[in-house]
C-alpha cells in the first residue's frame, strides 16, 4: 500500500494545474493503469492543490512511475521532471498521510472542510471504474470515520480563519446567540458584504443598509433582505441595532463617541458591537472605550484570525495524536483483512494433515500406552509449529508493511489451501 | 459519622476544583467531566451527610454557624448542578467550588464543635435560616458569574484574544446569569433577614442590638438592593453591576467569618 504525490508545499501552482484533470480524463487513466497489471488497486485524488496517487501494488517504485508517467504525458510532461516534487510513502506511514489529507490536517488552510467531500469523490470514481479493492476500501472507510473524529472531538475546524467569520464569531462571543439580532451596514464592499451575509445567514435581522448612494443602499438592502437607510439617519439607526459593520471610503470617522453614547443610554446598557473594516477608520476609536461598546477594526480582526490560526496548529497535534490511534486500529484490520483467513487456514491444514498421520502412525503400534501417544504427540505438534513458524512470521510482517495480499495468495498456493475470502473487508 | 461524611464530601468538593480549574485553564474537556461527576458524588455524600446530622444530633441540623456554612455549600453546589446542566455553562464551576472551599475550610472541626447549648429553634428562626440559605447560594453563584463577566469582558475590550477567550460562555449569557441569580437570591435574601430581625426582636427583646452578623447582613443587602435598583434603572448593567457583586460577596465572606469567629448574639 503506497501514497505518491505533490502537494501545495512540493510543486508550485503552474506544474499543479497542469496535472489537475476532470472526471472522465482520470476515469481513462484509472482503467489504463489497473490493466497494466503493475497495480492490484488505485485512486487517484486531484484537486487544486494536490495530485495524489493511492495504490496497492508490489513494487510500489514502479507503480508510482508509472502512474505518474502516465498523468504527465497527458499533458506532455516528462516523469523524471516531475519526479523530485514527488513524495511517496508506503505501510503504516500511508495510512498516516491519507489519515491525515482527509481530516484536512494537510491542507493549505488548515481545518479546511471542503478536502473531505474531495477524497470522497475520488475514491467514489475509483469504485465506480473497479480500481479500488478491498485495502483502499478499508483505507478509505477509516479515514473517512478518522476526519469525522478530528472535526468532532478537535477545534481544527471550528475556528474563523477569516476575517467575515472571525467577525461573527466575535459577535457570538458578545450575543447570546444571533437570531434577532439587527444589524446595522454602512459603506458597501467585498469583506463587509460578506460579513452581513454570514451574520443573517444565521438568523440575523432585521438588515440596515445605510450607503451615501441610495439606489446602492437600496439594491444591497435587496439582496440581504433588509430595509434601506437614508445616510443621515445612520446616527439614528444605531441606537436600534445591535451589530454596526462600516466600511465606506470617508476620510474621517462618521460614527462618532457621542452618538455611540447616545446609542448606548437608548439601549439602556445592552451591548454594542462595531466591525469596522474600513481603512482610514470610519469609527471613532475612543468609541471602544466606552463600557458595553466593543469596537473592532481590521487590524483587531486579523489578530483574531492569527490567534485562531494558531490555535486550530495547535489542535493539529492534538488532532494528529488521534490519528495515530486511527492508524494503529488500520493496520490492525488490514492485516485481519488479508492475512489471518490465510493463517487459519493454514494451521487448520496442517492440523488436519497432523493428525490424520498421528492416527495412521498409530493405529500400526498397536498396545501403545498413554506414553506413546503423548510423545507422538508432542512430535507432531512441535513438527508444524517449527515448519510453520516462518511462514506466519512472514505473513504477518508483511501485512504491517501494507503488502500482505502478495504473501497471503504465494502461500495458498504453495500449500493448496483454499483462496482467502476475497468478498472484501470485514465491516 | 456525619462528620466523617462530610469530610469526604469535602474532598471531593477539592478534587473537583481541582479538575474544573484545570478543564478550564487547561482546555481539556476530560478534565471537566471529571469535575462533574466529582462534584455530584460530594454532593450525595454531603446531602447524607447533612441528614445524618440531624439524625444524630436528634435536632435540625443548621443551628450553629458552622452547619448553616455547611448548608450554605450545599446549596451553592445544588444551584451549581442546575445552572451548569440546564444552561449549559460549562466554567461556571471553576469559578464557583473554589470559593465553596474557601467558606468550606473551617468547617470540619467546627461540625466536630457540637454547641453544648444548642439553641432551641422556634419556628420563625429555622424559617429565617432556610431562606437566608437560599438566598446566599444564588449570591455566592452570582459571584461566580460577575467574575466570568468581568475576565469575558476584558478580553474582549483588549481586543487580542488571550487564552480565555475560547472558553467562556457569551457575554450576554453571563450578564442574564448574574441577573437570573441576583433576582432569584434577593428575594429570599430580603425575606429570610426580615424574619430574622422579628426573631430578634422575639427572642432578644430589641432590635437594635450590637450584633455584627446582624449589622454585616445589613450592609450586604444594601449592596445587593442598589445593584438590584442599579440594573432596574437601566443604569448598571454589565461591569458595574459585576464590581458591585463581588463587593457584595466580600461583605458576605466577612459577616459569615464573623458569624464563626465572633461572639455576637448569633453564637455558634
Amino acid at each position: 500500500m503506497f501514497v505518491a504525490g505533490m502537494n501545495h508545499r512540493t510543486a508550485p501552482v503552474e506544474l499543479r494545474e497542469q496535472l489537475a484533470l476532470e472526471e472522465e480524463k482520470i476515469r481513462e487513466i484509472l482503467a489504463d493503469l489497473a490493466g497494466r497489471g503493475l497495480l492490484e488497486e488505485i485512486m487517484i485524488l486531484s484537486t487544486c492543490n494536490r495530485v495524489e496517487v493511492y495504490g496497492v501494488a508490489a513494487v510500489p517504485g514502479e507503480a508510482r512511475s508509472l502512474a505518474f508517467g502516465r498523468l504527465a504525458s497527458q499533458r506532455g510532461l516528462a516523469w523524471r521532471d516531475l519526479e523530485p516534487l514527488v513524495y511517496t510513502v508506503t505501510g503504516e506511514e500511508a495510512a498516516l498521510h491519507a489519515f491525515r489529507v482527509a481530516a484536512s490536517l494537510d491542507s493549505m488552510v488548515l481545518g479546511e472542510p471542503q478536502i473531505l467531500g474531495q477524497v470522497k469523490d475520488a475514491f467514489a470514481l475509483a469504485q465506480s471504474v473497479g480500481t479500488a479493492g478491498p485495502v483502499l476500501h478499508a483505507l478509505m472507510s477509516q479515514a473517512f470515520g478518522a476526519a469525522k473524529r478530528v472535526r468532532s472531538e478537535t477545534e481544527v475546524g471550528r475556528l474563523a480563519v477569516s476575517i467575515s467569520y472571525a467577525a461573527v464569531e466575535l459577535a457570538r462571543k458578545i450575543f447570546e446567540g444571533l437570531e434577532g439580532r439587527s444589524v446595522l451596514l454602512v459603506g458597501a464592499g467585498e469583506m463587509s458584504e460578506l460579513a452581513a451575509r454570514h451574520l443573517v445567514d444565521q438568523g440575523a435581522l432585521p438588515v440596515y443598509v445605510a450607503n451615501r448612494a441610495w439606489s446602492r443602499a437600496q439594491e444591497l438592502a435587496r439582496s440581504l433582505g433588509g430595509t434601506p437607510v437614508p445616510f443621515d439617519q445612520m446616527d439614528a439607526t444605531l441606537a436600534l441595532v445591535d451589530i454596526v459593520i462600516t466600511s465606506t471610503a470617508a476620510r474621517a470617522p462618521i460614527v462618532t463617541t457621542a452618538a455611540v453614547r447616545a446609542a448606548l443610554q437608548a439601549r439602556r446598557g445592552r451591548p454594542l458591537f462595531l466591525i469596522d473594516i474600513a481603512v482610514p477608520r470610519n469609527v471613532d476609536p475612543a468609541v471602544n472605550d466606552l463600557e458595553n461598546a466593543f469596537c473592532y477594526d481590521i487590524d483587531d480582526l486579523r489578530s483574531v484570525v492569527e490567534s485562531n490560526l494558531k490555535e486550530r496548529q495547535r489542535e493539529a497535534v492534538r488532532a494528529q495524536g488521534l490519528l495515530e490511534q486511527e492508524v494503529v486500529k488500520f493496520m490492525a484490520r488490514l492485516q485481519q483483512l488479508e492475512v489471518v483467513p490465510t493463517i487459519v487456514s493454514l494451521r487448520e491444514k496442517l492440523e488436519a494433515i497432523r493428525r490424520a498421520e498421528l492416527d495412521r502412525a498409530l493405529a500400526r503400534l498397536p498396545g501403545s500406552g498413554e506414553e506413546t501417544r503423548r510423545v507422538m504427540e508432542a512430535l507432531s505438534q512441535s513438527i508444524v509449529n517449527k515448519v510453520l513458524h516462518a511462514p506466519m512470521v512472514k505473513l504477518k510482517d508483511s501485512s504491517r508493511a501494507g503488502h500482505g495480499r502478495r504473501w497471503t495468495e504465494v502461500i495458498s498456493e504453495l500449500f493448496g489451501l483454499r483462496a482467502p475470502g476475497r468478498s472484501g473487508p470485514p465491516e | 459519622m456525619n462528620a466523617v461524611l462530610f469530610d469526604v464530601a469535602l474532598t471531593a468538593y477539592i478534587l473537583a476544583a481541582a479538575a474544573a480549574i484545570g478543564s478550564f485553564a487547561g482546555r481539556r474537556e476530560q478534565l471537566g467531566w471529571v469535575a462533574l461527576l466529582l462534584t455530584q458524588a460530594g454532593f450525595v455524600c454531603h446531602t447524607a451527610a447533612v441528614i445524618l446530622r440531624g439524625m444524630e444530633l436528634r435536632r435540625l441540623p443548621f443551628m450553629t454557624m458552622a452547619e448553616v456554612i455547611s448548608l450554605v455549600i450545599w446549596a451553592v453546589i445544588l444551584v451549581d448542578l442546575w445552572v451548569e446542566r440546564r444552561h449549559r455553562i460549562g466554567p461556571l464551576s471553576a469559578f464557583v467550588l473554589p470559593v465553596v472551599l474557601a467558606l468550606g475550610l473551617g468547617l470540619p472541626t467546627g461540625l466536630r464543635s457540637i454547641a453544648l447549648e444548642p439553641p432551641v429553634p422556634t419556628g420563625w428562626v429555622v424559617v429565617h435560616v432556610t431562606l437566608v440559605l437560599v438566598g446566599l447560594a444564588a449570591l455566592v453563584v452570582n459571584f461566580g458569574g460577575a467574575l466570568m463577566y468581568l475576565l469575558q469582558e476584558r478580553q474582549l475590550k483588549a481586543r487580542r484574544p488571550g487564552k480565555i477567550y475560547y472558553r467562556l460562555p457569551p457575554l450576554e449569557t453571563l450578564d442574564r446569569l448574574t441577573v437570573a441569580t441576583l433576582t432569584v437570591g434577593f428575594p429570599f435574601l430580603t425575606v429570610g433577614l426580615a424574619l430574622g430581625v422579628f426573631s430578634a426582636r422575639a427572642a432578644w427583646g430589641s432590635v437594635m442590638t450590637f450584633d455584627p452578623l446582624a449589622l454585616l447582613s445589613l450592609l450586604m443587602w444594601v449592596i445587593y438592593a442598589a445593584i438590584l435598583v442599579g440594573r432596574v434603572m437601566g443604569r448598571w448593567r454589565g461591569r458595574r453591576a459585576a464590581y458591585f457583586s463581588i463587593a457584595g460577596f466580600c461583605v458576605m465572606l466577612v459577616t459569615l467569618g464573623a458569624g464563626v469567629f465572633l461572639h455576637g448574639r448569633h453564637g455558634s
